[in-house]
Order: structure tokens, then C-alpha cells, then sequence
């Protein structure tokens, strides 16, 4: 058994909007192992981010609050940090790399500047060395002139050497926890090749673990070792990425593999999954996905379902519930079907 | 002949100017360098490319949304290139376009409701009342509700807000819609409901479709015919499915290879281009696709090459093909 490096335990965060509240994470709990790649998909406003922002201390304090649960990292909980105590913690221990490598760089400084301040901060380092650090590292995400990129701005570099930019100033530290927040995305498909090999030759060089946030399932495919999927702030499955990709058991898995073009027939209707994710205000009780469910059940509106595991395969579906195939297995066959 | 042409697109040219200063001269930015292509009539046209390989330019001069420099756009007997402001805006109706970004092409100080009638009032059509049913039935297609009608963009996801896009662009049930990436920014379940209805849609309405993606998955699945550009030219054309079973272009290769895989056990032998898309400003000399490509000629450094047909209106611009058709096995082996 492999040592958990953060391990979230029934999570739940809490917006307010006005005087309404809204939890747009309700329950989550997964935990990541050292070393290894944990993918976390879902569609947009399922919480994805925010539950990577809760890791990192990052929810705007006045408008959210964890409202119960917690969020161990190297056994420490870092819910109850305050701010001084996570600043020691972010860039050094757990580093983040953001969706948009447009907008995450700040356009009026030079990239040495931008990416000295962790190394300053958190190493002590001085300039000299500090900089010498910086150009090895822009040498180690494959960018070429790494000596004089380090003083030009991020306007005059294209994308995808933004984005290895981003990834050398979360590696900079040698973390051991890194989120990427859907690091390809923005990208082109050269490009988005040439970054996943990129970060998959960095994971084997060290011994850092990743939570790749994404929404693309090639993407899970390629990378991850063991594979979260999140629907309406909770997670629904989780599993080994072959037994996921082999036999998903949550409907939603399901449907969201069907829905992809290349496991379709060509110019035939697409697989779709009917409706679309429920705003956090719109879920009452039962399953989250009753709605939109091809199988749902009586129940399903009205209990939620708790978390079945056969084999380390977690669902969270009533489908699931093998006393209650024993009993009605026809009928959930025949629910099926239809 | 049964297939009609609609639009018609011969040795089209977009150049920007890059001022240098008063006595220096000015840099110019072939966006888009001499490409030509036909869309039929009902059918579906995709143009691939990476980011700033000219394929968003293509689709805006199609729509004179901005000047050409050169050549000529036919689209049902008109040359949209000759014709005057008033005209086109009228001709309009018939081409819509759907926008890459959700995020800026909606005015965000117009509720969805001015933003889907726009288009009605500008064309004149329809009377109040029937603009608000249309309104409404198209929200509901696009898969919104009706009590989304007075809210502003903002209030909206990236997803919802494409839809009101591509709404926007149907309510008018034009003949042609050039659809720039339009659902690059949705997920993969609400993706595959928009392109279920555009291609109900295509069926219902006979549309034409210029679609312009990166996305192969979505291309393979929807388009009938695809052009592959690279960095302002068209380096290959070819029905969809001979252009995933029988690439010929190095490049097309590449980007088909790039594909991510769909199932974790797959195995994929990977060309991963080295570098970036150069600019388009200080395009390499002959080929400009010969500083990344694994298969460059010494031929390929100094002149550019010229488009030979392979058969089944399969053409390809590349020194490789311009031989022997024996030769090209070993030529283009994976390195």
C-alpha cells in the first residue's frame, strides 16, 4: 500500500451569494498517492477547480467557506491554515499550473522576475543563483534560448512556451504536490502532444505526484494512473484508468464516453446525454443526476446514494447496490433496456 | 450534374501590414497566401489548422468581414470580394458565422432576448410577436430555457454562452454558416448535443457548413471534406476519410498522430514536432513547413512546393508527392 499524499475527507464549500448560500461542492473525498497521476474529469461547474482551489488555499475569503471536512496533506490539515502558514506551503510543496498560460503571467514583468519571486521567497536563494536555477530549469521544459528568454515578457512568447514557462515556475521549487488545471486545453494538439510528454518525463525524472484536472478523456487516458469523475460537486466514480475505460459503471461515466465523436459512428447522432449539469442551487435530495439519467429509478429521486466499492472501483450509483440487484434484478435489467 | 457550387474561393490572399516606422518598410503578414477551395451545395467543409495558420482569417474574408487583398470569393453567383458595403450586409442573411470566442462575441450590455432578436429586426422579419416565439423555440433547440431570456452574458457559462452564439447564427436560417471552433469551449456531453444539432439542423435547413476546427475527433465525425492548413496555405485537401486512413502530407500525419488516444491500453506511434508554428511575419523560405518536418528534402529548404492531385479530389502540396508515386513509401517511413 502506497503512502497518501493528500487524502480530502467529506469536503464540502460553501459560496454566498447574496443572502442565498450555495454549496457547489458537496461531500468530496479521494485521496492521491505518492508518486502517482490522479485525473480528476468532469464538466465545467461540476467543481472541479474549486476543489483544486480549496487544496490550495485559494477560495476568495469573504464569498466562500469550507463548510465541513477536511483536506490532509502530508497529514497536516491545511483547511485550518492561515494565510501566512499556506504561503510557506504554496509554490514549495504544492504548486499549481492554471488553465490560460495567457492570462496567468503578468504581461509588465520579464520572466526571470516573475519566476525568481518562489525561489527568493521560499529558498533564500540569491539573484545570481536564483537565476542560474531559472535558466536550467526553462532548459529542462525544453525551451530553446533559455538565456535570453529569461528576460523577455510573456507577449513575445507563443502559447505553448507560456505554458512550459508556467510549468518551470511550478516545478521550480520541486514540489511534491503539482494540480494542473486543465494544462492543455488552450493549446493546440502539436502542442498539447509536445507538453503531455513534457510532463510525463518530468513526473519519472522526480518523485512528485499530480492531479491533472481535465475535462478531456484522451487526456485521462494518456496520462493518469487513477482516474476521479465529478459530476455536481460529488464524485460519482472513481477507479484504476483501465477499469474505468474498460467497464464505468456510473451512467455519467458512461454517457461521457459514448458522447465522444471517435466511439460513434460517422455523421450518425451522437450519444448525448440529455439536459445539463444542474446549477448547485437546483440539487435537492436523491442522486444529482436522477434528471438526466437513462436508468433512473424510484429511488434515485428520492435517496441519495451512498458509495458502492467492489475492488477499488467506487460508483456512486444505486445501479450498484448488489442487495438490491439480488432482490429486483429483472427490473433494473428491465429499466435498462428501456 | 447534381452537386451545386455554393461558394468558390480562387487564389485568396489576406495580407496585414506590420508598420516599421516612416522610412522603414513595412513587414507583411501573408495570414492567408493564395488558397482556393469549393464548398457544395448541403455539404460540410472543414478547414484544420493550428492556432495562427490563417484558418479564422479565411472564414472572416469569406464573410468580407474583413478586406481581401486578392482573389476571388463566388458564393451563389456573387463576388463577395466586388460587392458594395449595402449589398453584402443584406446577402448576410443567407451566411452567418458562429465565433470562436463565447466570451467576447456577445454584447455584455444586451440581455439574450436583444441579442437573439437582433438579428431578426436588422433583416427585417418576422413582427414582434413572431420574433419573440422564434427566440424562444431556438433557445429551447440550443438547449437553454425560456427563463434565461432577460439575462445578460455574463450571468452564462463559456458552454451556454457558444449556444446563445450559434443561435444567434441560426435564427436567421441561413443557407451557409461558417462555424469558427465552435465547440472548442463546450464539454464533451454538451459538445455532442451541438453537433447533433447542427447536424439536424444541416438536414432540416440543407445548410452548408464551413466548419473551422483543431478538433480531428469532431472533424472526422461531422465533415465531408477537409482542407488542412499550414501557416496560411492549404497543404492537403481530401474527402474526411481518406484523409484519416491515407494522410499524405507530413504535417497532416503529425496532427493526426497528435490525436489523443482513446482507451489506455491504445498504442500510438507518436510524431511530435519539434518547436512552434513559426510567424507568419518571417515564414521559413521554400516549404514553411520543412524547419519541423521529419521527412524535409534538401529541395524543400529552397523552393516551395506545387499541389499534385492524387486521385479522388485528393491533393497534396508537398516535394514528396511531386516524384515518383513508387518512391513514396520509403520516403515518408516514420522516423
Amino acid at each position: 500500500m502506497s503512502e497518501k499524499i493528500l487524502e480530502i475527507n467529506d469536503l464540502r464549500v460553501q459560496f454566498k451569494n447574496g443572502k442565498e448560500k450555495v454549496q457547489p461542492i458537496r461531500g468530496v473525498s479521494f485521496h492521491i498517492n505518492k508518486g502517482e497521476t490522479l485525473g480528476i474529469v468532469g464538466e465545467s461547474g461540476c467543481g472541479k477547480s474549486v476543489t483544486s482551489l480549496a487544496i490550495m488555499g485559494l477560495l476568495p475569503d469573504k464569498t466562500s467557506e469550507i463548510a465541513s471536512g477536511n483536506i490532509l496533506f502530508n497529514n497536516q490539515d491545511l483547511s485550518k491554515l492561515t494565510d501566512k502558514q499556506f504561503r510557506k506551503l504554496r509554490g514549495n510543496d504544492i504548486s499549481m499550473i492554471f488553465q490560460e498560460p495567457m492570462t496567468s503571467l503578468n504581461p509588465v514583468f520579464t520572466i526571470g522576475e516573475q519566476l525568481k519571486e518562489p525561489l527568493r521567497r521560499h529558498k533564500n536563494m540569491s539573484k545570481s543563483q536564483a537565476r542560474k536555477e531559472i535558466i536550467s530549469m526553462l532548459q529542462q521544459v525544453g525551451l530553446p534560448r533559455a538565456e535570453q528568454l529569461i528576460d523577455e515578457y510573456p507577449h513575445q512568447l507563443s502559447g505553448g512556451m507560456r505554458q512550459r514557462v508556467m510549468i518551470s515556475l511550478a516545478l521550480l521549487c520541486k514540489p511534491q504536490l503539482m494540480i494542473a488545471d486543465e494544462p492543455t486545453t488552450a493549446l493546440d494538439v502539436t502542442i498539447q502532444a509536445q507538453i503531455l510528454d513534457l510532463l510525463k518525463k518530468l513526473k519519472a525524472e522526480s518523485d512528485m505526484s499530480l492531479m491533472l484536472i481535465t475535462h478531456d478523456l484522451g487526456v485521462v487516458a494518456e496520462m493518469c494512473n487513477r482516474v476521479v469523475v465529478m459530476y455536481a460537486g460529488e464524485v460519482v466514480e472513481e477507479a484504476e484508468v483501465n477499469d474505468l475505460f474498460d467497464s464505468p459503471k456510473h451512467p455519467y461515466t458512461k454517457g461521457l464516453m459514448q458522447s465522444l465523436p471517435s466511439n460513434n459512428d460517422r455523421k450518425s447522432k451522437l450519444f448525448s446525454i440529455k439536459g445539463q449539469v444542474p446549477r448547485p442551487s437546483e440539487i435537492t435530495g436523491g442522486c444529482a443526476f436522477a434528471n438526466r439519467c437513462p436508468h433512473v429509478l424510484e429511488r434515485c429521486v428520492k435517496e441519495t446514494p451512498p458509495s458502492f466499492t467492489h475492488q477499488n472501483h467506487l460508483s456512486k450509483c444505486w445501479l450498484q447496490d448488489t442487495s438490491y440487484k439480488e432482490v429486483n434484478h429483472d427490473e433494473t435489467k428491465g429499466t435498462a433496456i428501456r | 450534374m447534381k452537386q451545386k457550387v455554393l461558394l468558390s474561393v480562387n487564389n485568396l490572399k489576406k495580407y496585414y501590414d506590420i508598420p516599421q516606422g516612416l522610412f522603414k518598410e513595412k513587414i507583411i503578414v501573408k495570414a492567408v497566401d493564395d488558397i482556393s477551395f469549393t464548398i457544395t451545395k448541403g455539404e460540410t467543409f472543414a478547414l484544420v489548422g493550428e492556432s495562427g495558420c490563417g484558418k479564422s482569417t479565411t472564414g472572416r474574408t469569406i464573410l468580407k468581414l474583413t478586406e481581401p487583398t486578392g482573389g476571388r470569393i463566388i458564393f451563389d453567383g456573387n463576388d463577395i470580394a466586388a460587392l458594395p458595403y449595402k449589398k453584402m450586409r443584406t446577402l448576410r442573411n443567407r451566411m452567418q458565422m458562429v465565433f470562436q470566442d463565447p466570451y467576447a462575441s456577445l454584447n455584455p450590455k444586451k440581455t439574450v432576448r436583444e441579442i437573439l432578436t437582433e438579428p431578426l429586426r436588422v433583416h427585417k422579419k418576422f413582427d414582434h410577436d413572431t420574433r419573440l416565439k422564434k427566440v424562444k423555440s431556438m433557445l429551447e433547440i440550443v438547449g437553454l430555457s425560456e427563463y434565461h431570456l432577460d439575462r445578460y452574458p455574463h450571468e452564462f457559462s463559456g458552454g451556454q454562452r457558444q449556444r446563445i452564439g450559434i443561435a444567434r447564427a441560426v435564427i436567421l436560417q441561413p443557407d451557409f454558416i461558417i462555424a469558427d471552433e465552435p465547440v472548442s469551449a463546450l464539454d464533451v456531453s454538451v459538445q455532442s448535443q451541438v453537433i447533433n444539432l447542427m447536424l439536424e439542423l444541416q438536414k432540416e435547413f440543407e445548410l452548408t457548413y464551413l466548419f473551422i476546427s483543431h478538433d480531428l475527433s469532431v472533424i472526422q465525425h461531422m465533415t465531408d471534406r477537409v482542407a488542412v492548413m499550414y501557416l496560411g496555405k492549404i497543404v492537403e485537401i481530401a474527402k474526411t476519410e481518406d484523409l484519416f486512413t491515407n494522410p499524405k502530407h507530413p504535417y497532416t500525419k503529425a496532427l493526426l498522430s497528435a490525436v489523443p488516444i482513446t482507451h489506455p491500453k491504445e498504442k500510438k506511434e507518436r510524431i511530435i514536432l519539434k518547436g512552434d508554428v513559426p510567424s507568419p511575419a518571417n515564414p521559413p523560405s521554400g516549404c514553411t513547413f520543412h524547419p519541423r518536418c521529419p521527412a524535409a528534402l534538401d529541395i524543400c529548404k529552397t523552393q516551395a512546393p506545387k499541389t499534385s492531385e492524387h486521385g479522388n479530389s485528393h491533393s497534396v502540396s508537398c516535394h514528396l508527392y511531386n516524384k515518383i508515386e513508387e518512391e513514396i513509401p520509403h520516403a515518408i517511413s516514420h522516423s
